[in-house]
């Protein structure tokens, strides 16, 4: 079956938790996108969501590094704050991604028992539809080198959009990330802002492919080695314009709230 | 260190990125953080210059011994929701 929506949705925990750094307007604007992104979301009455998002460093350690993952428990849980997040796994689909992925010759890595990390569970906090649906977490590493090249990310967004086509459920599928950010370096008050607004006018006009020629290096240089998830997404999308419904950039971080149609 | 801002987590610095994975990710190394710091850090086998660099908590001093640029910023907001949680605001 077709995908019955796809969007891509910032992730940062300022969102979802404010330190009195953070801007409360803008936190709220990016709130009223996410609540936007919701609605869609119960109209288009999805069976699961299929979301792409990056570990920070939070289910995978320095143990193991897997490039691309898929989380195959029949629960993912995770926790921030006073915040217990925990939701059921669409395990059928899980395991088709995981099964046909590697039939497709992608070396997927898939676990049965990994903390979920709040690049999935804060855009499900404002963005999940009522009534909740279970959720299929994809992993893409983009924190620890080296990460998987853009177009091997492109390539793969593509191969799952095969698979999700075939399949009965109806699928949402989105990505969590970005953009411009630099948490930990002495970039982290000034991302490239630059950068996001001409991937964006790009993603608008439909030129989502240009995306998986970027080096990874570029990415890096750029604050959005996040972007990862994002060219995923759009390997499953090829030539859709995005609609951008928020960008607001916070002196660290550019939050970008964007939707495809399907 | 590096040309990038993330960049390969050099094996020596193994341990002391466990700690800070620890300290982000934990609450129970938090909570043992707060009371036994000096404890803790020995028990996971840090040196004398990674302890003192710790003990500041002085990001450039850690990225330069090969921590995780992420893992210094998170373990530090994971630490500071804990000691000051009237600052946050939950949505």
């Amino acid at each position: 079956m077709p995908l019955v929506a796809a969007a891509a949705l910032p992730h940062t925990p300022q969102l979802l938790v404010r330190p009195p750094t953070e801007d409360r307007a803008l936190v709220l604007r990016v709130h009223g996108a996410l609540g936007e992104v919701k609605r869609r979301l119960t109209a288009a009455r999805p069976d699961v969501i299929a979301l792409i998002a990056g570990d920070h460093i939070e289910g995978f350690f320095l143990n193991a590094v897997p490039a691309l993952a898929v989380y195959v428990g029949a629960r993912a849980a995770g926790e921030f704050g006073r915040y217990r997040y925990a939701f059921d796994v669409h395990e059928l689909l899980a395991r088709a991604l995981v099964e046909q992925g590697i039939e497709a010759g992608f070396d997927l890595t898939y676990s049965q028992d990994v903390p979920l990390d709040y690049a999935f569970y804060v855009p499900l906090h404002f963005a999940m539809p009522a009534p909740a649906v279970p959720i299929v977490p994809l992993y893409v590493n983009v924190y620890l080198p080296p990460q998987p090249a853009p177009a091997r990310c492109y390539a793969w967004g593509r191969a799952l959009r095969a698979i999700l086509d075939a399949r009965p459920e109806r699928v949402a599928l989105i990505a969590s990330g970005g953009l411009s950010h630099f948490p930990g370096t002495d970039r982290y008050g000034s991302p490239d802002f630059d950068f996001d607004r001409a991937l964006l006018a790009s993603l608008a006009e439909g030129r989502g492919a240009d995306t998986a020629r970027l080096t990874g290096e570029e990415l890096d240089k750029a604050g959005n080695v996040e972007l990862r998830t994002w060219i995923t997404l759009l390997g499953a999308l090829g030539g859709a314009r995005a609609e951008v419904l928020a960008y607001e950039p916070s002196w660290h971080h550019g939050n970008a709230v964007v939707a495809w149609p399907v | 260190m590096s040309d990038v801002h993330y960049f390969f987590p050099p094996a020596s610095a193994y341990a002391l990125n466990r700690f800070l994975f620890a300290l982000k990710s934990d609450a129970a190394a938090r909570a043992r953080y707060a009371k036994d710091a000096e404890g803790m850090m020995r028990e996971y086998r840090l040196d004398d210059v990674t302890r003192t660099a710790l003990a500041t908590f002085d990001r450039d001093r850690l990225v330069g011994l090969g921590a995780h640029p992420y893992l210094v910023f998170m373990a530090q907001v994971r630490l500071s929701m804990e000691r000051e949680p009237g600052n946050f605001e939950y949505f």
